[in-house]
């Protein structure tokens, strides 16, 4: 077995794979922090809003103001280092610095595919993406024509990590005994053309495409990994990621997957891909040709190796921590971030809250919008650890107003996948007496049928 | 190995879904004439709305030129009674804050309650202020004329005195920008409407999208906390009677209660479809709830909503003719009242937004 781990550890492979999706990924994070920029989201989201939702344990996280601008440069800045492979190390560290802080600042708006980002530009830190096509090629006079296979595959394997959680996440009888929230979703996309009117309304369609997106998520890794059916499935690939970027406003998320997945083929596709790019950049390569690049052998870091085991054993299980808790976790929401659980549900909720004066047993109800952006409101809405947070807030808040002794309570209503709308917390629960936890919940009401 | 799979992939995929055609619950399908609801809520509520709006809005314009011409007990008491019934016809107006109404802030020129008293008394003897600046909005429309004709202690000798010009210089100017602005307003409705009628798309600047949130918005603000809410102290913890609706008219009528009551009438109005002169029933939020089968407890959403917004009706009916009364003399009944009106919120922003779908897109979102 350690002979075999070690056999592996020490094989090697082509480095160009690594040159390509370095390009890729440091394009794709470019165009998506302007387009980020460009549709005013920054200030929508970073700025406007007087009050911002924290991750737990991170609460120290301090908002920053307009200094967020200079959080969104810095990310593009390296994004553009990124792509050139100039300074890679120091720009991939920038990067994971930069976006994470932003992604730490508002939980509102966390995403699936943010968290990706985050936890793949992670893992580039470690990963020699400069060791071919590169600018640091030049400073450093070196190169790596190949590189440990453990490289490429460890991008490979956070992808299946990706795919097939996602795919055992819509395993539930929502998605497929009900075909829900596709069920919700589809037939309100009446406007497409052609099939809006026709197959978006069809009950099967909707149970097709349930079926077919979870099956799709599962064997997809298996699909790309293996040679012959290789081509076929990338061809998947970027017709379900663009079939759901038709359908939904999931932004750049099916852009980065398609071209995440290139990283499946092998050398010679990529070296392709390189040729051209060399023919496109021929002026700049023929002023730096003078310039003796030496091919050294990459050697393994073990420290790296080890890094690399922890953080995958840790992909491995964050997902599945969910199950130390009781009930739908649609419903009550513990263990559903950072598990790749994506597009699973159609969640509203409506959240006020009661402040009580205990000194003089009187009451009033806060006006959300006093302190939220319709948007937080919205997500804070449906989201047990949101409550929470909020209503913390608010106990403070209204402590410093001058009331001394208040209790806050939620009156809160949450449908979830069409069901009608249910009472979610416990409106006995003063929820200043509740420090937020990984204890399970037991003020979230459970799941009526 | 690759054929196996695709063969695999696709007979599971067929297997599964005729399988469970069958058993459906619900039937989503979408064949709702959204068109055809949008040209009933233009045609047969909206402008119908608008141009009462403004035949009363015409009449309280005589009235203020016949009590500037002689300012008179006469001439205030129809003027009194012009404005009620304009500020009544308003209230099936407020809901609409869509298109040119939006745009210029239509809802807030016309009714921003309490009204500025120090800021009214500045701009009178001042004669120089900008209506359009949101500064002024609480120092005009319906609240402010409530002021200047029933606020004072003896309004005969005020718009008599030596200070008399510059009220009625006041009053007339409000009373033009209000019809000035209805006017504009209907203009813009008038050829608006094919573009309003034919935007059935699902998107969050369609007219149906903008339409409900509208209404949703103008439920859960202009009437519930607005009329109610805030009056009974349901977010300040103490009562403010001073809030309520026609503040000063209602010192000696009962009059908060009456524009409530109206502007239930209109919501129950707008979410049946009903035409804005006679009984008659078109395409509404209703009939499309119901084209979806939206369904609450076995019974249909619909009627779930309708038999809430009743017992609304019935809680404020229920109420002392005189609001100022009920909160002074029992605000706990109006609080109660206040979660009957509230019990329709859930209602509308969960489970009829879900139902229909509504498409929001502040910004991206994967689902979660």
């Amino acid at each position: 077995m350690t002979t075999r781990v070690k056999q592996y550890i020490n094989s090697y492979t082509d480095s160009s794979p690594l040159a390509v999706f370095r390009i890729g990924f440091g394009l794709m994070m470019l165009f998506s922090i302007v387009r980020f920029w460009n549709k005013g989201w920054i200030e929508k989201i970073y700025i406007e809003p007087s009050f911002h939702f924290k991750y737990y344990g991170f609460e120290w996280i301090n908002s920053i103001g307009e200094g967020v601008y200079i959080l969104f440069i810095l990310c593009a800045l390296s994004a553009c280092f990124i792509t050139l492979g100039f300074k890679y190390r120091p720009a991939i560290i920038t990067f994971f610095l930069s976006f994470t802080y932003i992604e730490l600042l508002e939980k509102t708006v966390y995403l699936n595919h943010y968290y990706f980002i985050c936890v793949l530009s992670f893992l580039l830190i470690f990963l020699p993406l400069n060791s071919s096509f590169s600018l640091d090629n030049f400073i450093s006079k070196t190169k790596s024509i190949s590189v440990p296979r453990w490289t490429i595959d460890s991008i490979k394997l956070m992808l299946c990590i990706v795919y097939i959680y996602a795919g055992l996440a819509k395993i539930n009888s929502d998605w497929l005994l009900q075909a829900l929230p596709l069920k919700i979703w589809l037939p309100s996309k009446y406007d497409l053309p052609i099939i809006g009117e026709t197959f978006m309304q069809e009950n099967w369609v909707h149970f097709a495409m349930s079926w077919g997106g979870m099956l799709y998520d599962l064997l997809i890794p298996f699909l790309l990994l293996y040679k012959r059916t290789r081509t076929f499935a990338f061809l998947l690939v970027v017709f379900f990621h663009v079939f759901t970027r038709v359908l939904f406003p999931i932004g750049v998320f099916p852009y980065i997957m398609i071209i995440s997945a290139l990283i499946f083929f092998d050398a010679k596709f990529h070296k392709r891909i390189i040729n051209i790019l060399k023919i496109i950049i021929d002026p700049i390569r023929k002023k730096l040709s003078h310039i003796n690049i030496q091919n050294v052998k990459f050697n393994s870091n073990k420290k790296i190796i080890w890094v690399l085991t922890i953080f995958f054993i840790l992909q491995l299980t964050i997902p599945l921590r969910h199950l130390s808790y009781n009930g739908n976790i649609m419903w009550h929401e513990q263990g559903y971030r950072f598990s790749w659980r994506v597009m699973l549900m159609e969640k509203l909720g409506y959240t006020t809250f009661k402040i009580v004066d205990k000194d003089k047993n009187q009451f009033f109800y806060v006006q959300n919008e006093d302190f939220l952006t319709s948007y937080q409101e919205k997500q804070m809405s449906f989201q047990p650890d949101f409550i929470l947070e909020y209503a913390h807030f608010l106990g403070k808040h209204f402590k410093n107003q001058g009331y001394d002794d208040i209790a806050v309570y939620a009156d809160s209503y949450v449908s979830l996948n069409g069901r009608r709308n249910q009472r979610y917390i416990d409106p006995e629960i003063d929820l200043l007496e509740i420090k937020d936890s990984f204890e399970n919940k037991k003020w979230i009401l459970p799941l009526k049928k | 190995m690759i054929k196996k799979v695709i063969t695999l992939f696709t007979v599971a995929t067929m297997l599964f879904s005729c399988g469970s055609g069958e058993e459906s619950l619900n039937d989503y399908n979408d064949g709702f004439n959204r068109a055809s609801l949008l040209q009933n809520i233009a045609d047969n509520i909206i402008l119908p709305s608008y141009n009462n709006l403004n035949q009363k809005l015409e009449a309280l314009e005589v009235s203020t030129n016949n009590f500037t011409n002689f300012a008179n007990q006469n001439n205030l008491e129809q003027l009194r009674l012009d404005w009620l019934n304009a500020y009544l016809s308003w209230q099936n107006v407020e809901m609409f804050d869509i298109g040119m109404a939006e745009e210029i802030d239509f809802r807030r020129k016309m009714n921003a309650y309490p009204c500025n008293v120090t800021r009214i008394s500045l701009n009178i003897s001042s004669e120089d202020y900008d209506l359009n600046s949101s500064n002024h909005y609480s120092a005009q429309g319906f609240p402010t004329l409530d002021y200047l004709l029933n606020g004072f202690t003896d309004p005969i000798q005020v718009y008599n005195g030596p200070e008399s010009s510059k009220h009625l210089n006041y009053l007339n100017n409000l009373v033009q920008d209000m019809l000035t602005n209805t006017n504009n307003i209907i203009n813009e409705w008038n050829s608006n409407r094919e573009p309003f009628i034919n935007s059935t798309e699902n998107t969050a600047t369609s007219s149906l999208n903008k339409l409900t949130n509208d209404f949703i918005f103008y439920y859960e603000k202009g009437f519930r906390a607005n009329k109610i809410g805030i009056p009974a102290g349901v977010f300040s913890g103490s009562p403010l009677p001073q809030n309520i609706e026609a503040y000063y008219h209602n010192l000696n009528n009962n009059t908060s209660k009456i524009l409530a009551l109206e502007a239930l009438t209109a919501i129950k109005k707008f979410f049946s479809g009903i035409y804005f002169d006679n009984t008659s029933e078109g395409n509404s939020l209703k009939n499309y709830l119901n084209h979806l089968n939206a369904l609450e407890d076995g019974d249909t959403l619909s009627n779930v909503i309708i038999t809430t917004f009743n017992s609304a009706e019935t809680a404020i009916n229920d109420l002392d003719d005189n609001l100022m009364n009920q909160i002074n003399n029992n605000n706990y009944q109006l609080l109660v009242t206040y979660d009957k009106v509230q019990a329709a919120v859930p209602l509308l922003k969960i489970d009829m937004i879900g139902s229909l779908n509504i498409d929001v897109d502040y910004i991206d979102a994967d689902g979660d």
